[in-house]
């Protein structure tokens, strides 16, 4: 093939000239549709051998217009749409908008119904978290763990249907409060899983700390440090991994939070192997802060009654989801519907980090990696990896790339 | 052969314990569609509409998030000297989402969720809900 035929690979290094050289011999398209994902993305990884030395991000793909589509609809209508942004942490995006109006309002939400949504909203980091290690589990090959932290992870749903009617889209916010008090005689069934959950929570932690498979799959696997932490601003776990102890929670409590006080928790090798022991630390801390709410909770109504229309202003917020830090900022033109509601979710604020976790590890690693920075599940839905001396392309599931890793690591082990 | 059977034990070696008290245990998977099926109390499914309750005041149909509820005429009605006239929601239940608003705003009491969750179905249409109000009041 002559360059005349095909100048493009040419022009494409020339085009990356000082930067890391890319053609098709050595980059390997990951994405870009990822149907599962809050933000699907798109990400090039571009190899030397097996190993990643360069990963460019492309985001945007599956962009959905909720922002624009908020405009349309009314305060309350937007609760439910925005609740639908993520399924996992549904009731923290309600949870930032609902509090976001409420700030323009100027509402006192009262003190039941605050403690009220840190229950569920503690009840959901649990479950979010103890989904996240099932998945762990499973891009490990360690299916096992993942069946027995997701059945363990029905109880804390059942938790969250008994008191919000609803698993996984609660629909419980409301502007001014939560749109209905507890479920009577909740306590006891509460106290009794929250202990369950504890003691699992124990025997995981022992189990992530000696099981063979998931320390060397894990362990030294996506380090960064909190002087790259530092650079990227990533949120959530994954900047507490590194050492620095920044949560939302502490440092502009809402809510009950500045009565139920949360103590952070932090690890220093910021590694997947610590995100897993810090993931596990947290969901312990969940189970004490809903032990705390369900014992202090005071009584009092749930809600105010809030007016349709709300007045000329605007309030920005922000909570600490499962993920990391949600940020919501609301305008109101003074009327039934907001002007222009803003949205980052954590997982946009963490994929410069994941990138940079990626950089240094084989192509066995990214779905564990990936995995690591939590962007919801089913995100590896789909890769190409291109072999152009072969002169094929492959199309490979996300499954069989989860077969190739657990090879690889027996290969490795074995050999 | 031996090799791999020896790694496989090592991987195993950490949960085994776990392995053999779960392997006592019952089976937690229920089998669909044998046997009552588990709800919470507050589960929300189908929505439900009292003919009777229903006024046709149409508060529904401006709350709803998912446009369930359209309000159709069902003709005409005297209110002293002026002619007013009456409607009757119809709820088009394929988009509804269970959230419970109408519930919530419906002053009357004509609406509720029920534990019915069983809606799939290959006609859309057999998921229009059609009975509030057919006479003229
Ligand atoms: S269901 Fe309730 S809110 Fe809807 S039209 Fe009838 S009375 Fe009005
Ligand atoms: S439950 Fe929600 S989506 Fe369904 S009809 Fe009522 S308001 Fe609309």
């Amino acid at each position: 093939m002559s360059d005349k035929e095909d100048p493009q690979p040419e022009g494409r290094k020339e085009a990356s000239a000082g930067l890391i050289q890319y053609s098709p011999e050595n980059l390997v398209p990951f994405g870009p549709v990822h149907p599962a994902l809050k933000e699907p993305e798109y990400f090039k990884l571009i190899l030397e051998g097996e190993k990643i030395i360069e990963v460019i991000p492309r985001i945007g793909y599956v962009h959905r217009g909720i922002e624009r589509a908020a405009q349309e609809r009314t305060w309350i209508k937007n609760i439910y749409l925005f609740e639908r942004i993520c399924g996992i942490c549904s009731f923290a995006h309600s949870l930032a908008y609902v509090q976001a109006v409420e700030g323009i309002l100027q509402f006192e939400v009262p003190r039941r119904a605050r403690y009220i949504r840190v229950l569920v909203a503690e009840l959901e980091r649990i479950h979010s978290h103890m989904l996240w290690l099932g998945l762990v589990g499973y891009w490990t090959g360690f299916d096992t763990l993942f069946m027995w932290i997701w059945k363990d992870r029905e109880h804390v749903l059942d938790l969250v249907e008994a008191i919000t009617g609803n698993r996984i889209h609660k629909s419980y916010s409301t502007i001014s409060g939560v749109r209905r008090d507890l479920p009577e005689n909740i306590a006891d069934p509460v106290k009794k899983e929250m202990a369950y959950i504890q003691q699992r929570a124990k025997y995981y932690k022992d189990l992530v700390s000696s099981e063979e498979t998931l320390i060397s799959r894990t362990k030294g696997v996506g380090r960064i440090d909190a002087d790259l932490a530092k650079k990227l601003c990533p949120v959530g776990p994954l900047l507490r991994c590194t050492g620095i102890a920044r949560d939302v929670r502490i440092e502009d409590p809402y809510a009950a939070y500045d009565e139920l006080i949360p103590e952070i928790k932090t690890s220093t090798e910021g590694d997947i192997a610590s995100l897993l022991a810090l993931r596990i630390d947290e969901v312990n801390e969940s189970c004490r802060l809903v032990l705390e709410a369900i014992e202090k909770i005071p009584s009092g109504p749930v809600k105010l009654t809030a007016p349709r229309s709300v007045p000329k202003g605007e309030s920005m917020f922000h909570v600490e989801a499962p993920r990391g830090e949600l940020f919501y900022y609301v305008r109101s033109p003074g009327g039934i519907a907001p002007e222009r509601v803003k949205i980052r979710t954590p997982t946009m604020a963490n994929i410069l980090t994941a990138t940079a976790m990626l950089k240094g590890h084989t192509l066995a690693d990214v779905p564990v990696v990936l995995t690591g920075m939590d962007p919801c599940f089913g995100c590896m839905d789909r890769v190409s990896v291109f072999e152009v001396d072969k002169q094929k392309e492959w199309s490979v599931l996300g499954e069989e790339l989860r077969q190739y890793g657990i090879k690889y690591y027996k290969e490795r082990r074995a050999g | 052969m031996s090799k791999e059977t020896g790694s496989s034990r090592k991987e195993i070696g950490g949960a085994m314990g776990e392995m053999f008290r779960i392997a006592m245990e019952r089976p937690i998977t229920k089998q669909y569609p044998f046997g009552p099926p588990e709800f919470a109390e507050r589960f929300r499914g189908k929505l439900d509409v009292d003919p009777v309750k229903c006024t046709g005041c149409g508060v529904c149909e401006v709350v709803c998030p998912a446009t369930v509820i359209r309000m159709v005429s069902t003709g005409k009605r005297k209110v002293g000297t002026r002619e007013i006239e009456t409607k009757r929601p119809i709820f088009d239940l394929y988009t509804c989402i269970s959230c419970g608003q109408c519930v919530d705003d419906c002053r009357f009491g004509a609406l509720e969720l029920t534990h019915e969750f069983e809606l799939a179905t290959v006609d859309k249409n057999s998921l229009i809900m059609d009975k509030a109000l057919k006479s003229v009041r």
